[in-house]
């Protein structure tokens, strides 16, 4: 209980009040100190789902964020895992430069590839000449 | 010292978040502990019934923990009263609510409910203390106070009984300081009378 007033106020007791107020809080602070097995009963099991109550509420205030620092690294992750995945795909970028790979690795002459359409023509006349 | 030692030193005193919350937890046991009993009289005051008074605080207890329980143990009193404050004024409204419901249905206002003429403060009362034994000066005392307007007997159970100052009686009544100074003057005049003879 919080210590009775020290200071007085104005509206506050006088002097000659102090004798039957202090009876009066002598006899209140009796009454509830004699309340019965079970009303305490009550005020305990309220006083426990009280306190019960706001651990669970403290709980579910730390819970959010974590919930939430959760769903973004799943989110941050999906997000990422194909970026980091593309190079080793086989775009069409990636199937020329194979190509062109194996044009420059192949033993013949380059030449014979930059002259292929003249070959071809060349081909042509002789198939009707002969 | 470096930083790092500093640091680490620091966060080696720290108590985890774990132990902060039993802690927290024991403190919020102690102080409803302390204050139930008194807030179930008070609430008992002013709804006449006891199991309106634990419903009452049961609401208040639970609403105090989840929404006042993280603020400094030093203002949870005015907090506490605050809560049951506005539980018993929610609760008079409904009655009157409910009375004027039954009136303008042709019902008795009151079948089973208290004469509200019974909570008037009888003039020709010569003084109850006088010729009253031990055991019932307390009903005496409980009579007095209950013929008390609302706002009168809330102000002076949390100023006299509860030993809060101005401000913090004004903070549990959501009124100003000056309403609470008039509201216990006029409470001391209307028992002065009454309970003047209490030793």
């Amino acid at each position: 209980m919080n210590e009775r007033k020290q200071t007085p106020e104005p509206g506050d007791p006088t002097a000659s009040d102090a004798r039957w107020t202090d009876a009066a809080c002598r006899l209140l602070d009796e009454s509830a100190d004699d309340l019965d097995a079970a009303t305490l009963s009550r005020l305990n099991r309220a006083r426990q789902a009280a306190i019960e109550a706001g651990r669970t509420r403290r709980a579910s205030v730390w819970a959010w964020p974590a919930l939430f620092a959760a769903a973004a690294t799943c989110a941050l992750a999906l997000l990422v895992w194909p970026a980091a995945q593309a190079p080793l795909d086989s775009t069409p970028d990636s199937v020329i430069a194979a190509g062109d790979l194996d044009l420059l690795a192949a033993d013949a002459d380059l030449a014979l590839y930059e002259d292929l359409e003249f070959y071809a023509w060349l081909d042509t006349q002789q198939s009707a000449d002969g | 010292m470096p930083l790092a030692t500093a640091v680490w030193t620091q966060t080696d005193r720290m108590p985890s978040a774990p132990v902060q919350a039993a802690e927290r937890a024991r403190a919020l046991d102690r102080f409803l502990r302390g204050i139930e009993r008194r807030a179930l009289r008070i609430a008992e005051l002013s709804t006449h019934h006891r199991e309106d008074a634990l419903e009452l605080v049961q609401d208040a207890m639970l609403a105090f923990s989840r929404s006042y329980a993280d603020k400094p143990e030093d203002e949870w009193t005015p907090l506490f009263h605050r809560v049951l404050d506005s539980r018993i004024l929610d609760f008079h409204r409904r009655n009157q609510v409910r009375r004027r419901w039954r009136v303008w249905f042709g019902r008795s206002a009151d079948d089973n409910e208290e004469d509200p003429l019974e909570q008037v403060a009888d003039p020709s009362d010569p003084g109850p203390m006088l010729r009253m034994a031990d055991g019932q000066t307390r009903a005496a005392l409980d009579a007095a106070l209950r013929a008390l307007p609302l706002r009168q007997r809330q102000t002076f159970l949390l100023r006299i009984w509860e030993g809060l100052d101005v401000a913090q009686t004004a903070a549990a009544m959501g009124c100003s300081e000056g309403s609470v100074k008039t509201h216990l003057s006029r409470a001391l005049s209307a028992l002065r009378p009454r309970l003047e003879d209490l030793r």
